[in-house]
Formats: structure tokens, C-alpha cells, sequence
């Protein structure tokens, strides 16, 4: 398995955006690229490779399950862990949103000092 | 020249009519009598003869009523000497039979008797037939003198009276006879009184209805014995009135009317032996005798007490009918009467019985004039055809006012060409008020369902609809049809909640209320041209007064507004919520790094006051939380995915989830005994609660302490799990209110304050959501033991 450097953060409020940048960049030493839409998010996805997309549900215009579908056309789910970020949701919820296609759900609020931990977590969790 | 039979008598002209005059005296073959017997003797004697006879000539032989000096009844009547003497007139003498060439050869000449002598008077009826003679007989040739001649035809004379009086006497006697055996068999009583009224004999009728044997009241005056004095005096003194001359109180008061030639008959209360009233009809008729002189009275007393019985009855039980019981008479000349009428007539038309006679126009006047005509013609009609007529109609009645009547009778043809009617006229004036506030109640009823906006649908116990109102109709788009119930959700446009699937017959309200079901507030749909209506249905039975279910009634509200609000609402809260948490999140989050020294060591007079916003902005959050479940719980919103899964590993979970939590308040948690068992909960929504109780645990448990947490089966199907620290346990005062929104036991407490005060009352609403009891024991000073039950079942492994 190899390191995991470059995470992009789909997020379209400013202070969640400058929140989890810190957090990760700070505490888990990543590269964080953020995007503030799903729009957005397509066009750069290829250009920064991520390896990892961490992806708010609740997004104007094109929302998070919408933005993962596309996105799954240009990177491969298998490789690119993408996991959403969203409220307390029912554990039915999570199941639609991972057969979406995500790997993981993270429930906000999050807390800033483990997320990076978490993400690590997923990461070395592996494909599948 | 003497021939040698005798030559026959001719037979007379009249001699039919003189067979009927003889045979009118009833004489032939009777026994001998004496009275007859003294003149055959007188006979003989006065013409010095050996025999007499008194002989009745008949069609064929003659026979004799009296006999002297011969033995034998009767002779042939070709050999009788008197034939021929009935065919003259006046005496017929034979000096000698044995020179007489008509009897010389005669039997009784030649030989026995040997008359030789024969003399005849003849009995002449009054209508001047000769029905036989007086004759007397000798053996020796003689004549009789002028004198004996002359006393014969006298002594013959007298014979035919006798039989004359012997008739009437046998006449009177019959008819004395005949009259008797009727006065016996009389129903009536009768007394036969003498001119002036002394009783001459009474039947056995009278015997009875007075109290007499006949020999009692024999020679006694009829009004003495039988009638009151005051009675007799009124009677009197009204009949002297009317006469215009002066009547004794007496046998008088009963003639008097009848030598004016006016028929006696006339109620009166008569005396009975023991003195007791005996009301009669007396009928008092003149007896004349044969010379049409007065002979006396007969009085025939009619028992009135039997009817006086009936009628009584009949009253009695006729006051008993509400209304008036009648018997009508309606004439072929078109007079008509009322034979009777019950006291009720006043009730109906105010009027007494005596004011009926002789018309009936105070009846007629009565009925309203807007129905006159109506009773009119429906009488008529029933008349002709003789069927039974009943007619609603309005009375004035000059006490009551204007009234509704009942009226029916049934018609009955009579010989006499008249009908007669038996009925009952009721007043059905309250009844009607009743039935016009019935139609009133039932047309606002009506009016009531049409202005409803909820949709009203009925049927009856077959499944037949039975009512629609407007809504329904609208809602429908049809009104209610004789369709079968399996094609109602088709006809009638029904589909599920979900405004897509169509119901099947047994989901249709109506139907599930037809079987016996009560439906509250089942959300369907109506889907007209597309477009759904969606409603709320309540649907039950309906029951008649006796208790059996006679139908169904289902009513529809429409909540596709309300629906649409929901969506809304829906929308909005998620949308609330969420707009809630992210700026919230933020402001977490960034304390979080700040506090957590990411971004450089913070300084120490910044330190306090930046924990103190970072601890506030977690506990908003965590509000925030607490508000939208506990909103979500009330409003029954909050979907629970339920699962039967093992108990243990879900306590471990919790157990895990807190112990940081716990670390933080420097007491560590237990988890001890836990039956092997499975229970039916949303998992998440478990551990939520399991999160509530350890985290209050941990806030109050004094530090170093160990929260125990451990679980025990009750009963056989529940299980209790129990979180219990050693805090200062729930004073009595909070006992109460302990579950409710924002009670906090001890909010004095501020070194471990914390916590929304809504941890409790959402952890009571999940648990009791997922059929479940929640509680606590506490001794104050020692502890508090939390639990909540659940049922259980032996553990199941998931499948996950």
C-alpha cells in the first residue's frame, strides 16, 4: 500500500473547507485540494489525481451522490477511495449512499483532531 | 112390491162439506161421554124406547158417541137407518121396518138388533149440515106421539150444542195449552195480569228474573209486588201531564197509554224478592177474548241487567282506546247515523254522543274544510267497494284546536242495502309534530352531510352504497352505483398511501369497516385524470337500535394540502437542520484544532475562555441533535429499522463508543452478567440511548468510581439492562419529572454540569417506540440505577 499524499475535499462552505484543510494538512500532513463544487470537482479531478476524495453530500447544484457518479466515469472507485461526509443519517441511508458507490460514510459533525485518523483508517483498510 | 136387498141411499149433493163440518167437531172415535150418554138416556125414556143412540154419519159407516141398549160402536153406513135421516129434514120415523120395502131386508132388521121401530132427529150443524142424528129404537112396531116427537127434535138440538161448547172448549184449551208452553219457553219474563192488573200467572222466565214462585205473585197486584213506589208516582204524574187528566199511581200508569191506542213499552227498574234492582224493558199488550171484550194483560219484561252488563263492558273497555271507537250506519237514502259511539268522541271532535242525533253534520262541520272534500270521496270509494278506508285528516276541535286525526274503518254491506262501519278515529297530533321534527332533523342531517368538505360514503350490510354526499360525489367523480364491493378501488379510483398502487378490496376502508373493523386515519389516495388526492380515512361500523351491524360509514378527509405542507416542512427542516450543523460544525471544528494545539500553542490567558467556547459550541451541537430527534420522535417521524439481534455484542459496542467519554470524568465502565438473548431494535437508536445513560452515569459518578452495567432476564420474554453508578442518586423532589424535557436532577451541580436535559425524555421516547420500559432506583446518597425492558427472545446471530 502505498502513502497516501493527495486528498481532494469536495466541499462547498467556506469554513468546513478551511476546517478540514487545517486538519488534515496540519495534523495528518496531507496535500488537500479543495473544491467548492461538484462542477468544479470534474474539471480538476484529473488534473491533481487524488488519491483519496473526501465529498460533502449537501451541495447546491450538483449534489454529492451526483458529483461521485460522474466522478467514478474519470477515476477508478477501486483505486480512489471516495467517502461522503454528511449529518447523523440512518444506517439505511449510509447503505444507499456506499452503493452508490462510496467506501465509506463519515458523519458530520466530525471531529477535526481524529479526522485525519479516520481517513488514514480507510485508507490502510484497503480496496473493497 | 118388495124387493130383497134394500135399496141404497143416495148419496147427498153436499156431502164433502158435510164430511169437513163433521169432521171440524173432532168427535169421531172419542171415548164415551158422560154428558153425551145423560141424553141417549133422556131419549129414551121421554119415547119409552129400549135403545138410543146419538149417530155420526161419516163417508162410509155411521158410529155412535152415545149408546144405550146396543152394544156394538158402529154399522156399516149402506145399512144405517140415520143416512137417512140426515138426508132430510126434521124427523124421520119407520113405524115398521119389516113393511118398510127399504129396510125390510136390512140385516139389522132381519136379524140383529131386530129393529122394528126407528125414529131420527137429525144433528144440524150451525152452517146447516146434518152430521148424524139422535134416534131411538125399538123391537115392537110403534109411532112416537107429538110430544115425543117434539122433545126429540129439542134433545138433538141441545146435542149439537154440546158439541159445539165440547169444541170450544177443546179449542180454548189447546190455545190455553199452546199459549202456556210458549209463555214457558219465553227468554223474556211475562206475566199475565187480569183487567185491573192482579196476576193471573207468570212463566218460569218471571219466576226467575223476580225471585218469585208463580204461586207468590198469583192474585197480587203487578205494580204492588213488583214496581217502586217513586218510580210509579213520577211515572204518573208524567203521564197525567201528557193525557191531560189524573193517573193513579197503579196498574194504571201501564194501561192508560194503551186505551189511547199507543204502544206500552218502556224502561223500568223493576224490584226483585230480595229488593235489588232489576232493569227491564216492559212490553204491556191487551188480551181480548172471544167477544172482544177485555180479558186482561200480559206484560213482558225484557232482562236489560245482561245488557246493561255488556254495554257497560263495552264501555269500560271502549275508554281504555285512545281515540273514539264507532259504529256507522250510512242508508241507501243517504241518512246516516252512529248506532254507537265510545266516550272518546269528545276527545276527538269535542262533541258529547247526545249531540249526534239525528244528523251528523256536528261531525262534518268539524273536519277542516281544506279535507272534506278527501274524506268525502275516500269514504265513498271504500263504500262502493266495500274496502277498508283510512285517511290522516285535520279536526277543529273546539278545545283543543286544529288536530290530526287517524281515521280507519272497515265497511260492511248490510241486507238492507245500508253500510255499516266499525272504526277507530285516533289523535295523531303528536305523532305528526314528531314525525314533521323527524323530516326536519333528517333534511338538516342532509343538508349538514352536502355542506361537509370531508367526503361521507355509506353502505348498508350487503355491501351496497348507500350514500354519497357532494364531496364524495366530487371526489369520485361518480356517484354511488350498485357496484360489488372487489370492484370498488377500481370503479371508484382508489389507490394505497403512496398514490401509485392500486388498493385491493380487503385495504379499502369501507370494506375493512364492513367486516367490523374500526379505521383511524388511514392515509390513501384518489386518483382522478392523474392527479392524486390524497386523504385521510376513519371508517366504522354502523349498528341498528337492536345491536346488529346494518352497514358501514367511511369519511374522507383531503390532506393533499396538508401533504404538501409536510413535504414542505420536511424539506425545510432537513434544511434547517443542515444549515444549523454547518456553521456549527465550523465553529467545533475550529476550536477543536485551536484547543487541540494544531495550529501552535495557544496562550494561557486565551486558554479558559477558548475551552469554554470550544465545550459550548460541542454542547450546541449536541442540542441541536437532541432538539431535531425529539422532534422527529413526537412527531412520530423518526423511522426505527428494527432488527432482531443478539444483546451482548450491542452493550460491548456502547461500552466501546463511551469509554473515552468516561475516561474523561476519570471512571471506568463494566459490563457485567448479560443473558445470551436476542431483542427486536434499531441499533443505532440503541446505543443512542445506552450513550445517554452512560454518559449521565459518568457526569455524576464521583471520580475513580466504576459505572456497572449489566443485564438480567424478567420474566420470560423481557429483558432488563441496568446502568447503575454510585452518584448522590435522585433526590425525591426530581423523582417526577425525571423523564421530562430539561429537568436536570441537580443544577447546582456546576462542576458536572453538562448534557441538554433532553437526554432522558429522547431516551424514554426510543425506548418506548421500541416497545420497551424505561426507569430508574435510586436511594438518595447511595446511587442511581437506570435500566430499561425490553422483549426478548432467545438469541438469533444476525446476518451480517
Amino acid at each position: 500500500m502505498s502513502e497516501l499524499k493527495r486528498i481532494l475535499h469536495v466541499e462547498d462552505d467556506p469554513s468546513i473547507q478551511a476546517v478540514v484543510k487545517v486538519s488534515l494538512e496540519a495534523i495528518g500532513g496531507y496535500q488537500v485540494q479543495t473544491c467548492s463544487s461538484g462542477r468544479q470537482a470534474l474539471d480538476e479531478v484529473e488534473a491533481f489525481a487524488p488519491q483519496f476524495v473526501l465529498l460533502d453530500v449537501m451541495m447546491p447544484g450538483m449534489g454529492g451522490p451526483e458529483t461521485l457518479t460522474k466522478l467514478s466515469e474519470r477515476i477508478d472507485l477501486a483505486k480512489v477511495p471516495v467517502v461522503f461526509m454528511t449529518a447523523k443519517v440512518q444506517p439505511s441511508e449510509i447503505e444507499h449512499l456506499r452503493r452508490l458507490g462510496a467506501r465509506e460514510v463519515i458523519v458530520k459533525p466530525f471531529d477535526p483532531m481524529r479526522l485525519a485518523g479516520q481517513i488514514q483508517a480507510i485508507w490502510d483498510a484497503g480496496g473493497l | 112390491m118388495q124387493s130383497s136387498k134394500s135399496v141404497q141411499a143416495v148419496t147427498p149433493p153436499r156431502e164433502l162439506s158435510r164430511l169437513a163440518a163433521l169432521l171440524r167437531y173432532e168427535i169421531l172415535d172419542t171415548p164415551d161421554e158422560s154428558d153425551f150418554d145423560d141424553f141417549t138416556q133422556l131419549a129414551a125414556y121421554i119415547c119409552e124406547t129400549p135403545i138410543a143412540l146419538i149417530s155420526l154419519v161419516d163417508d162410509h159407516r155411521q158410529w155412535f158417541k152415545s149408546r144405550l141398549g146396543l152394544d156394538v160402536s158402529e154399522t156399516p153406513r149402506e145399512l144405517s137407518f140415520c143416512t137417512h135421516t140426515i138426508e132430510g129434514q126434521g124427523i124421520f120415523e119407520v113405524s115398521d121396518a119389516q113393511l118398510d120395502r127399504r129396510f125390510n131386508s136390512n140385516p139389522l132388521v132381519t136379524g140383529d138388533p131386530h129393529i122394528r121401530f126407528y125414529a131420527g132427529a137429525p144433528l144440524t150443524s150451525p152452517d146447516g149440515y146434518n152430521l148424524g142424528t139422535l134416534c131411538v129404537i125399538d123391537r115392537e112396531p110403534r109411532q112416537l106421539s107429538e110430544a115425543q116427537r117434539g122433545a126429540l127434535a129439542r134433545l138433538s138440538r141441545q146435542i149439537m150444542r154440546l158439541f159445539e161448547e165440547r169444541l170450544q172448549a177443546h179449542r180454548f184449551a189447546d190455545q190455553a195449552a199452546m199459549q202456556q208452553a210458549l209463555l214457558n219457553s219465553a227468554a223474556s219474563a211475562m206475566l199475565v195480569t187480569t183487567a185491573d192488573g192482579r196476576v193471573t200467572g207468570v212463566n218460569p222466565t218471571a219466576e226467575r228474573l223476580f225471585g218469585y214462585p208463580e204461586k207468590m205473585l198469583v192474585g197480587e197486584r203487578l205494580t204492588d209486588a213488583l214496581f217502586p213506589q217513586d218510580a210509579l208516582f213520577r211515572r204518573a204524574s208524567i203521564l197525567s201531564n201528557e193525557l191531560e187528566e189524573p193517573i193513579e199511581p197503579g196498574f194504571a200508569v201501564l194501561t192508560a197509554p194503551l186505551l189511547d191506542g199507543r204502544r206500552e213499552m218502556r224502561e223500568w227498574r223493576l224490584l226483585n224478592r230480595n229488593g235489588d234492582a232489576v232493569p227491564v224493558l216492559l212490553n204491556v199488550s191487551t188480551i181480548h177474548d172471544e167477544n172482544e171484550q177485555l180479558h186482561g194483560y200480559i206484560v213482558s219484561a225484557y232482562d236489560l241487567a245482561h245488557q246493561e252488563h255488556l254495554q257497560l263492558r263495552l264501555q269500560q273497555i271502549a275508554a281504555q282506546v285512545p281515540g273514539m271507537l264507532f259504529q256507522f250506519c250510512w242508508r241507501p237514502n243517504g241518512q246516516s247515523s252512529f248506532p254507537y259511539l265510545s266516550e272518546g268522541v269528545e276527545d276527538i271532535y269535542g262533541l258529547s254522543a247526545a249531540e249526534m242525533e239525528p244528523t251528523i253534520a256536528p261531525i262534518y262541520e268539524r273536519i277542516h274544510s281544506a279535507d272534506r272534500v278527501q274524506v268525502l270521496t275516500s269514504i265513498r270509494h271504500a263504500a262502493s267497494t266495500l274496502t277498508p278506508w283510512q285517511l290522516e285528516h285535520r279536526i277543529e276541535h273546539p278545545r283543543k284546536g286544529l288536530i290530526w286525526v287517524e281515521a280507519r274503518a272497515t265497511p260492511m254491506r248490510q241486507s238492507d242495502g245500508s253500510v255499516l262501519w266499525h272504526g277507530l278515529v285516533t289523535d295523531v297530533t303528536e305523532r305528526k309534530a314528531e314525525q314533521f321534527e323527524l323530516d326536519k332533523q333528517q333534511e338538516m342531517n342532509r343538508r349538514l352531510l352536502e355542506a361537509l368538505s370531508e367526503a361521507v360514503v355509506a353502505c348498508d350490510a350487503e355491501g351496497n352504497l348507500t350514500l354519497f354526499n357532494n364531496a364524495a360525489r366530487s371526489w369520485h367523480g361518480l356517484d354511488a352505483h350498485q357496484i360489488s364491493p372487489e370492484r370498488w378501488a377500481e370503479y371508484y379510483r382508489l389507490f394505497q398511501a403512496d398514490g401509485v398502487t392500486p388498493m385491493r378490496m380487503e385495504e379499502v376502508p369501507l370494506m375493512r369497516a364492513l367486516r367490523g373493523e374500526h379505521i383511524r386515519n388511514l392515509e390513501m389516495t384518489i386518483v382522478m385524470n392523474g392527479t392524486p388526492r390524497y386523504v385521510l380515512a376513519n371508517a366504522d361500523p354502523m349498528y341498528a337500535s337492536n345491536g346488529q351491524q346494518n352497514g358501514a360509514v367511511a369519511i374522507l378527509r383531503d390532506i393533499t394540502e396538508r401533504k404538501q405542507i409536510e413535504v414542505l416542512q420536511r424539506d425545510f427542516v432537513s434544511t434547517v437542520s443542515h444549515e444549523l450543523r454547518t456553521p456549527l460544525t465550523s465553529i467545533t471544528a475550529s476550536l477543536g484544532l485551536i484547543c487541540g494545539r494544531v495550529m501552535g500553542d495557544v496562550p494561557v490567558h486565551l486558554q479558559e475562555l477558548l475551552d469554554i467556547a470550544h465545550e459550548n459550541s460541542k454542547r450546541l451541537s449536541t442540542l441541536i441533535d437532541d432538539l431535531l430527534d425529539i422532534d422527529k420522535l413526537y412527531a412520530g417521524k423518526m423511522r426505527f429499522e428494527l432488527q432482531t439481534q443478539p444483546l451482548r455484542p450491542l452493550l460491548e459496542q456502547a461500552l466501546r463508543s463511551n469509554q473515552g467519554y468516561a475516561e474523561s470524568y476519570s471512571v471506568s465502565i463494566e459490563l457485567d452478567a448479560c443473558p445470551e438473548v436476542s431483542i427486536n431494535v434499531d441499533a443505532m437508536r440503541l446505543d443512542q440511548v445506552m450513550s445517554n445513560l452512560l454518559s449521565n452515569a459518568a457526569k455524576y459518578s464521583p471520580t475513580g468510581e466504576t459505572i456497572r452495567v449489566y443485564a438480567e432476564k424478567v420474566g420470560l420474554q423481557k429483558v432488563r439492562v441496568n446502568v447503575c453508578d454510585k452518584g448522590p442518586g435522585i433526590t425525591e423532589a426530581f423523582r417526577e419529572g425525571i423523564f421530562n424535557k430539561f429537568a436536570q436532577a441537580d443544577s447546582s451541580d456546576t462542576r458536572k454540569q453538562g448534557g441538554t436535559g433532553l437526554g432522558l425524555a429522547i431516551s424514554k421516547e426510543l425506548i418506548e417506540h421500541m416497545d420497551g420500559e424505561i426507569g430508574f432506583d435510586s436511594t438518595p446518597g447511595a446511587g442511581a440505577c437506570f435500566w430499561f425492558e425490553l422483549p426478548c427472545s432467545a438469541r438469533v446471530e444476525t446476518s451480517s
